[in-house]
C-alpha cells in the first residue's frame, strides 16, 4: 500500500528531522533574546513533533527506516550491539503519538510559557525532553533505548524545577519525581543487563532471537515491569504523579501525562509482545493485577480531588491502569489460545493509549489556561468560566466528555473495545478466566463510573455556576497560540471517536492484530466479538431526534418567556450565591464517606462563636483532607526507615581515634578468624 | 651453639616478651611501662641475636644490637622525656575496667595460640612454634591501643605492635637483612619522636593527654 519505494529515506529523514530540529530549538532558546523566545524556541519543538508524528505514522503504516545509527563509539568489551534508531510498527505509533502531543504542548507553550518556564534553561530543558520522548520508541538496542529514556527523564525533571526559586512545593515534588524516575531508570537498566546477559546482544533483534526462559526471564520481566510501571504511574509507584503535574508548568504536565507516561505502556508491549512473548501465565495476571488496581485506586483519588491539576493527574493513573489491563487480558487471552479476543484486547489497549493522549493532553492545557488566567488550580475556587473563558470551557469540556467516556469521543470507542473484548471471552473452558475476566469486568465498569462522575464534576464545578472566588470571576480569555492548541486537541479527540475504523485498523497493524475492518468509511467492525460500532450513523441518528426536540424548545422558550423565582430558602429576600453552590468538596462527599478507608479521609469542621452572644454561631469552617494510603504507608515508612538508618551510620562513624582502632581490631581479629577455619 | 641451648634461649626470650606485655595491660603508672618497654626491646633483642647466630648469619649481632638500641634505649627515652616535661606519670582514669581489660589480654592470647595454628599449617621447627608469642603482642598492642586513653600509653601499646611484627617476622624467616630492619625500625623511631612532641603540644594546648577526647581534625 505504501509506496516503500519513497518511504524507506523517509523513516531516516524523519528521524534526522526530529534531532536537528531538537538541536535548533536549543539553539534557539540559547540564543535568542527573551521577548522572542518562547516564539523561536517553541515553534522549533512544534516543528520537531510535527516530524516526529509524520515519521511516526508512516512507520505506523509499514513504511521502514534502514536505520539511522548513533555514531557514538563504546569503548567496553560488552557485548553491544550498534546504537540504531529504526522504529518498527508499534514504535511508530508511540512516536506519532508524543509528536502530536508535543507539538500542542509546545504551540500552547508559546503563549503559556512565563518566567522561569520560559527562561533559556526552561526551553533547553523542554527540547531535550520532547526529543528524548520522541526518539525512545524508535531505539532497536537497550542502549539507545536508556539513553533517549534518561534524556526525556532529565529534561523533564530540569523543566519541572524550572518554579524551584519562588514556591517551596516546586522543591518537593522534583525531588519526588527525580527519585521515583530514577528508580525506574535503575529498574530498566537492571532489566536489560539481565536479559543482555542471557541473550549475548543488547538490541531486540538479538533478544528475541534468543527467546530467553527461566529465572533470567522472570527476574528480567520483573524488574522491567516495575520500571515500566513506574513510568507509567501505575499503583503502588504512581506517588510522583499527584506530586508533580500540578507543579509543573501546564504544557510540561500536558506532554508528561499524556506523552511520557505513554513510554512505560510502549516499554510494558515492548517486553510482552516482542523481547519475551512466551512467558508464563502469571505474568498477564500481573499486569491485570497492577492494571485494575491503578484503575479503581486512581479514579477514587481523583473523583475526591479538589485540586484541578492533581485530578487530571490521578485520572492518568487510572486511565494508564486501564490501559495496563487491557495488555494483560490480551496476554492472557493469548497464553489460553483465544487469539481473536486477545487482539481485541490488544487493540483496546492502543486505543485506550491514543485516547488518554488526546483528551488528556486536551485537559492540561485548559487547566493551565485556567491557571494563566485566574491563577487558581482549586475547584472550590472555581466556577462560571464558560462564560468568561468560552474556548477553554469547550475544550475542556470535550476533553471531560472523552475522559468521561461518553459518546462521540475516542474515550467512549476505547473503553467500549475493552468492555467489548472482556464480554465476549468464552470463559466456559477455563476456570482461571472464568475468575479473573469478571472480577476485571466490574472492576473496569466500577472505575467507567466513578470516571464519569469525577468528570462531572470537574467541569460541572469548575466551569459552569458562578465564580466562587474574584480570581475566578475576573478570568479572561487566554491569547491566540494556546487557544488553537486547544481546539486542535478538542478536534482529535473528536475525530478519533468520529472514525474509530481506520484508527482501529492501524493501531491492529501494531500488534499484528487481525479481524479489525472498517465499516462504511467510519464505522467499526470486529469479527472476533462480532459488534460494529459506527458514531456517525450513530451521531446523525442522535441528530435527527435532538434537532426537532431543540427547535420545539427554542420556540417554546420564546412563546413562554422566562420568570424569576424567589428561591424558598432565601428567606424571599436572597438569589442564589456562590456560597450555596455545590463545590467539589461537597460534591463528592458521598464518596468520600463510603470509601473513607483507602482515601485516609479526614474531616474537621471548626465552629466560631459571637464574643458576645455564645449562643451565635459567627462562622462556621469545614476542611476535608484526604491522604494517599500508598504513600503514607509504603513510602514515607521506608523513608523514616531510611533516616533511621542513616541515623545510625552517624554514630558508627563519630570521629573517636578509638572508634577507629577499634575497626581495624576487629577486621583483624576476624580476619585471623577467617583464615584460621 | 647446641640445640638446647638455643631452645632454651628462645624460650626464655619469648617468654619474656609475652610476660612483659601481659604485665603491660596491667598498671597505670606511665614510668613502669616504659620500664617494661624497655624489657621487651631487650628481649627482642636477645631474640633476634638467638634466631641468628642459630641460623648462621653473620650480621645479626649487628641486627640486634639496632634493635637493642633502638626499642631498648632511644624510644623508651624519648617518651620517658616527653612524660617528664608534661609531667604525667599516671593515667588519668580508666576507659575500661582493669579486670575487664585483663580478661580480655588472656582471650587475645588465647586467641593468637588458637590461630596460629592453622596459619602456620605443618612447620615445626621450633622459632615457627614460637610465633604465637608475635601474635599476642600484636593484639595485646592492638588492645592497648583500643582501651586506653593516654597518648603515651597509645604509643607504647603501638610500639607493642611493631614488636609483634618484628618477632613473627624474626621467627618466621629466620632473620631479617639489615637493610629491611633499619628501615622499619627507624620509621617507627620517627613515628614515636614526632608523637612524643605531639603529646607535648597536646597537653599545653588543652592540660591532659587524654586522646578519647578529641573528635575532629583543624586545619
Amino acid at each position: 500500500m505504501t509506496p516503500l519505494g519513497i518511504a524507506v529515506p523517509f523513516v531516516d529523514a524523519g528521524l534526522l528531522a526530529q534531532l536537528l530540529l531538537g538541536a535548533l530549538a536549543i539553539l534557539a532558546a540559547v540564543t535568542v533574546t527573551a521577548r522572542w523566545r518562547s516564539v523561536a524556541a517553541g515553534t522549533a519543538v512544534v516543528a520537531a513533533g510535527l516530524a516526529a508524528a509524520a515519521t511516526g505514522i508512516a512507520a505506523l503504516l509499514g513504511a521502514q527506516g534502514s536505520g539511522l545509527r548513533i555514531p557514538i563509539a563504546l569503548t567496553v568489551t560488552a557485548p553491544l550491539d550498534p546504537l540504531v534508531l529504526a522504529p518498527d510498527r508499534l514504535g511508530g505509533l508511540f512516536m506519532a503519538l508524543a509528536g502530536v502531543v508535543v507539538a500542542l504542548a509546545a504551540l500552547f507553550g508559546i503563549g503559556y510559557a512565563h518566567g522561569p518556564a520560559a527562561s533559556r534553561t526552561g526551553w533547553t530543558a523542554f527540547a531535550v525532553f520532547a526529543v528524548g520522548m520522541q526518539v525512545v520508541p524508535a531505539a532497536t538496542d537497550a542502549m539507545t533505548f536508556l539513553l533517549a529514556w534518561e534524556l526525556m527523564a532529565a529534561g523533564s525533571t530540569a523543566l519541572l524545577l524550572a518554579d524551584h526559586a519562588s514556591r517551596e512545593p516546586v522543591r518537593r515534588a522534583s525531588v519526588w519525581y527525580a527519585a521515583m524516575t530514577h528508580l525506574s531508570f535503575l529498574f530498566l537498566l537492571a532489566g536489560f543487563g539481565v536479559l543482555a546477559a542471557a541473550a549475548g546482544g543488547t538490541s531486540w533483534a538479538s533478544i528475541a532471537a534468543a527467546g530467553v526462559t527461566g529465572p533470567a526471564a522472570t527476574t528480567a520481566f520483573v524488574l522491567l515491569t516495575a520500571g515500566f510501571a513506574t513510568k507509567a504511574g501505575l499503583v503502588p509507584m504512581h506517588v510522583w504523579l499527584p506530586r508533580s503535574h500540578p507543579e509543573a508548568p501546564s504544557h510540561l504536565s500536558a506532554a508528561m501525562s499524556a506523552a511520557m507516561v505513554k513510554m512505560g505502556v510502549y516499554g510494558l508491549l515492548l517486553l510482552t509482545l516482542r523481547l519475551l512473548p512466551h512467558g508464563p501465565r502469571w505474568w498477564s495476571l500481573v499486569l491485570i493485577a497492577l492494571g485494575a488496581a491503578s484503575a479503581l485506586y486512581g479514579i477514587l483519588q481523583a473523583s475526591v480531588q479538589s485540586d484541578l491539576k492533581r485530578l487530571l493527574a490521578y485520572s492518568t493513573t487510572e486511565n494508564l491502569g486501564l490501559t495496563t489491563t487491557a495488555i494483560g487480558v490480551g496476554l492472557l487471552l493469548r497464553e489460553s489460545g483465544q487469539i481473536p479476543v486477545a487482539d481485541v484486547a490488544l487493540v483496546a489497549a492502543l486505543l485506550l493509549a491514543v485516547s488518554h493522549a488526546a483528551f488528556k493532553s486536551v485537559l492540561f492545557l485548559a487547566a493551565g489556561s485556567v491557571l494563566h488566567a485566574t491563577g487558581e488550580r482549586d475547584l472550590d475556587r472555581l466556577g462560571g468560566l464558560a462564560a468568561r473563558m468560552p474556548w477553554t470551557s469547550g475544550a475542556f469540556g470535550i476533553g471531560a466528555l472523552g475522559a468521561a467516556a461518553l459518546p462521540v469521543t475516542s474515550g467512549f470507542v476505547a473503553e467500549w473495545v475493552l468492555l467489548q473484548s472482556l464480554i465476549h471471552v468464552p470463559a466456559r473452558s477455563d476456570r482461571l478466566l472464568a475468575i479473573v475476566i469478571p472480577i476485571t469486568m466490574g472492576i473496569v465498569a466500577l472505575t467507567v463510573g466513578l470516571g464519569l462522575l469525577t468528570f462531572v464534576k470537574a467541569y460541572g464545578i469548575g466551569f459552569l455556576a458562578r465564580p466562587r472566588s474574584t480570581a475566578a470571576a475576573a478570568g479572561h480569555e487566554s491569547g491566540a497560540a494556546m487557544r488553537v492548541a486547544l481546539v486542535v486537541g478538542a478536534m482529535l479527540v473528536i475525530a478519533l471517536g468520529l472514525v474509530p475504523g481506520p484508527v482501529a485498523r492501524a493501531l491492529a497493524g501494531a500488534v499484528s492484530a487481525e479481524g479489525v475492518a472498517t465499516v462504511g468509511g467510519a464505522g467499526l467492525s470486529l469479527a472476533a466479538v462480532q459488534v460494529v460500532l459506527n458514531p456517525v450513523a450513530l451521531t446523525v441518528l442522535a441528530l435527527v431526534i435532538l434537532v426537532p426536540l431543540a427547535a420545539v424548545n427554542v420556540v417554546l422558550a420564546r412563546r413562554y418567556p422566562r420568570r424569576d423565582v424567589e428561591l424558598a430558602w432565601g428567606g424571599g429576600g436572597q438569589r442564589t450565591g456562590p456560597r450555596m453552590e455545590y463545590n467539589a468538596t461537597s460534591y463528592s462527599e458521598p464518596l468520600v464517606r463510603v470509601f473513607r478507608g483507602p482515601l485516609q479521609a479526614s474531616q474537621l469542621v471548626d465552629v466560631a462563636y459571637h464574643d458576645r452572644a455564645p449562643l451565635l454561631i459567627e462562622q462556621m469552617t469545614y476542611t476535608q483532607e484526604t491522604g494517599d494510603v500508598v504513600e503514607e504507608r509504603l513510602y514515607l515508612p521506608a523513608a523514616r526507615l531510611g533516616t533511621r538508618l542513616g541515623d545510625l551510620a552517624r554514630t558508627v562513624q563519630n570521629g573517636s581515634i578509638h572508634r577507629y582502632v577499634g575497626f581495624s581490631f576487629a577486621a583483624l581479629v576476624l580476619v585471623l578468624v577467617l583464615v584460621a577455619l | 651453639m647446641s640445640n638446647g641451648v638455643y631452645l632454651q634461649l628462645l624460650a626464655t626470650t619469648t617468654g619474656v616478651l609475652l610476660l612483659s606485655a601481659v604485665l603491660q595491660v596491667w598498671g597505670r603508672s606511665t614510668v613502669r611501662a616504659i620500664g617494661l618497654l624497655v624489657l621487651q626491646g631487650t628481649a627482642l633483642a636477645g631474640l633476634v641475636l638467638t634466631v641468628g647466630v642459630h641460623a648462621g648469619e653473620a650480621a645479626a649481632p649487628l641486627v640486634a644490637g639496632l634493635v637493642l638500641v633502638v626499642k631498648a634505649l632511644v624510644m623508651p627515652w624519648a617518651m620517658l622525656r616527653s612524660a617528664r616535661v608534661i609531667g604525667v606519670t599516671r593515667e588519668r582514669s580508666a576507659r575500661v575496667k582493669p579486670a575487664i581489660e585483663l580478661i580480655g589480654a588472656a582471650a587475645l592470647t588465647l586467641l593468637a595460640y588458637a590461630v596460629s595454628g592453622p596459619i602456620l599449617g605443618d612447620r615445626t621447627d621450633p622459632a615457627t612454634q614460637a610465633v604465637p608469642v608475635g601474635v599476642s603482642l600484636v593484639l595485646l598492642g592492638f588492645w592497648q591501643l583500643l582501651v586506653r586513653g593516654s597518648a603515651i600509653t597509645e604509643l607504647i601499646g603501638f610500639l607493642m605492635l611493631d614488636n609483634g611484627i618484628a618477632t613473627i617476622s624474626f621467627l618466621t624467616s629466620g632473620g631479617l637483612s639489615l637493610v629491611v630492619e633499619l628501615g622499619a625500625t627507624l620509621d617507627v623511631l620517627l613515628v614515636v619522636l614526632i608523637l612524643g612532641v605531639l603529646a607535648v603540644r597536646l597537653h599545653a594546648e588543652q592540660g591532659h593527654i587524654d586522646i578519647s577526647e578529641l573528635r575532629e581534625l583543624h586545619d
